[in-house]
């Protein structure tokens, strides 16, 4: 491997990275504060995708500015986190917060197939391709080789937002440190006087925007295809595990090992490609069963 | 003030609390007394509304306590220090001690004006303030614990086993801080479980005793006498 591939592999790396992490942190912050594992997560990954590449078409048809279709990627996220994201928590999963995890995870894969079939339903099975935001910034010769300053400047750049500024907001705002105390001590949460079902509704939703937004920035790379949904969920899955459930930090970590590991794999061992990420979990897993940044549950009884 | 009427609490079909009553009024400091598992918890868990009541009544001021949400009834003076402790890790000891006032998005004033109030009956708060609340010692939490629940509870405070685990130098701190509180604070009711009577034969004369889930108020030195 030359290390001009090696330096292509590791940009490949780190832009896969800052979108999984987007999906997986949504995740994990769901995870820690419902106690609930989502396997609908990755719909909203997919249908944020679909929406924002259907208003960039939108965009274009209407002859507006090109330049709308950035604020159309966010606007993409922000409408599926709240309105599928209150839809699915107060219709469903509230009323599942208390009964067995098997029945929790039955809800959530129903909703995912569901929503499965939503999708085709509204998209069609043909491939949506929509790169306008990808084409307007360009490309940015480094060292001899050229790579778009969406993957390379846009998408790191808003991993490290959401990451800084999901921290501050946790640590800081008052619905950030309700969300820390239920993520820590559920039942001494409401003695102090905290409404979980709105801590559980206002998480889910900001969990779900992430993913979406997740799958909007993702559309301007990649082509939308039925599925794109099943492969993020399955591989944020293997993300948070590789964490620790829970870890905000752990996950962005998580996510740049496993993309660079992915990416790597690519040029080395395409074969392997699909394999990597849960090498790279069930590697970690060995050697810490809680994942990188997790804690030994304690169990109550 | 606070009326416990036929409280009845079953956990997995088991009865844990059989028609307990009792009252409470304004500054008043009430000792429930009795060995483990005969239903201390589970008495303060139901007043705070974290296990479902199968029969009975409690009122706050004539005012029906099941009709009120839990996250609610801290809203109406109610604070609540668990056995064990209970504190946020991801905080600081202060902001432990703040976060119920800020949950009921009490004005900064009024926060910094509580604060002061906790600091004074439980000073050694403030050489604690800015460390993790995760650092602390057990007994050192068990004093964060009750600046917490001191915050919240203009009305009524409840203590569960405020002394279990406190080496003993830590116990006699914490009861000059429980005098204090009486001092500062003669209108806040108090309800505290303890299964060793003598720690509490100096703050109050009044006992309840609780065996298998169920009451009789005796006088602390009685019960002590019986022990």
């Amino acid at each position: 491997m030359t290390w001009q591939l090696a330096f292509l592999a590791t940009l490949d790396g780190l832009a896969y990275a800052a979108l999984v992490f987007m999906v997986a942190v949504g995740l994990t912050l769901i995870f820690g504060v419902l106690r609930i594992l989502n396997v609908a997560h990755g719909s909203f990954y997919a249908i944020g995708a679909y929406l924002a590449a259907s208003l960039g078409i939108a965009i274009a048809a209407g002859g507006l500015s090109p330049w709308l279709t950035f604020p159309a990627l966010i606007l993409a996220a922000v409408l599926v986190g709240t309105i599928l994201g209150t839809l699915i928590e107060r219709a469903l999963l509230r009323y599942v917060y208390l009964k067995e995890d098997v029945l929790q995870l039955l809800v959530t894969f129903a909703v995912f197939m569901i929503l499965e079939d939503v999708q085709r339903l509204v998209w069609g099975v043909n491939p949506y391709f929509e790169a306008v935001p990808l084409r307007l910034l360009g490309n940015i010769s480094l060292g001899g080789i050229f790579y778009t300053n969406y993957q390379i400047l846009v998408l790191p750049a808003v991993a490290l937002l959401i990451l800084v500024g999901l921290r501050l907001f946790l640590r800081t705002t008052l619905a950030g440190k309700l969300i820390t105390a239920v993520t820590e001590d559920r039942e001494m949460a409401t003695a102090i006087g905290v409404d979980t079902g709105r801590v559980y509704l206002i998480t889910f939703v900001i969990g779900a925007t992430l993913a979406a937004l997740g799958g909007a920035l993702a559309s301007p790379t990649t082509s939308l295809v039925p599925g794109m949904g099943a492969d993020m969920i399955v591989l944020s899955f293997a993300v948070v595990a590789t964490a620790g459930l829970g870890q905000v930090e752990g996950a962005a970590l998580a996510a740049l090992l496993i993309g660079l590991g992915r990416s790597f794999a690519v040029y080395l061992m395409p074969e392997l490609e699909v394999l990597v990420p849960y090498l790279v979990m069930a590697l970690v897993l060995l050697v810490r069963p809680e994942g990188l940044f997790g804690v030994a549950q304690r169990r109550r009884i | 003030m606070l009326t416990v009427e036929a409280l009845t609490v079953e956990i997995a079909g088991v009865q844990v609390l059989r028609g307990v009553g009792f009252t409470l009024a304004p500054g008043a400091t009430l000792a429930l007394v009795g060995r483990n598992g005969a239903g201390k918890t589970t008495t303060l868990r139901a007043l705070m509304g974290l296990v479902p009541v199968a029969d009975g009544r409690l009122t706050l001021d004539g005012r029906p306590l099941g009709a009120v949400a839990p996250h609610d009834r801290p809203g109406l003076g109610i604070g609540y220090a668990p056995e064990d402790r209970r504190l946020f890790s991801a905080f600081t000891v202060e902001e432990n001690i703040r976060l119920p006032a800020e949950v009921v998005r009490l004005a900064e004033h009024e926060i910094k004006a509580r604060l002061d109030a906790v600091y004074e009956v439980l000073p050694e708060l403030g050489a604690l303030a800015g460390r993790p609340a995760g650092s602390v010692s057990g007994g050192q939490g068990k004093m964060v614990a009750l600046g917490r629940a001191l915050m919240i509870g203009t009305r009524l405070v409840l203590l569960d086993e405020p002394f279990q685990g406190l080496a003993p130098a830590l116990a006699q701190r914490y009861a000059e801080a429980l005098s204090r509180l009486r001092r500062v604070r003669p209108d806040i009711a108090l309800l505290v479980t303890e299964s060793n009577p003598a720690l509490l034969a100096n703050l109050t004369e009044d006992g309840l005793l609780i065996e298998r889930g169920e009451v009789a108020p005796r006088r602390l030195k009685d019960i002590m006498e019986d022990a």
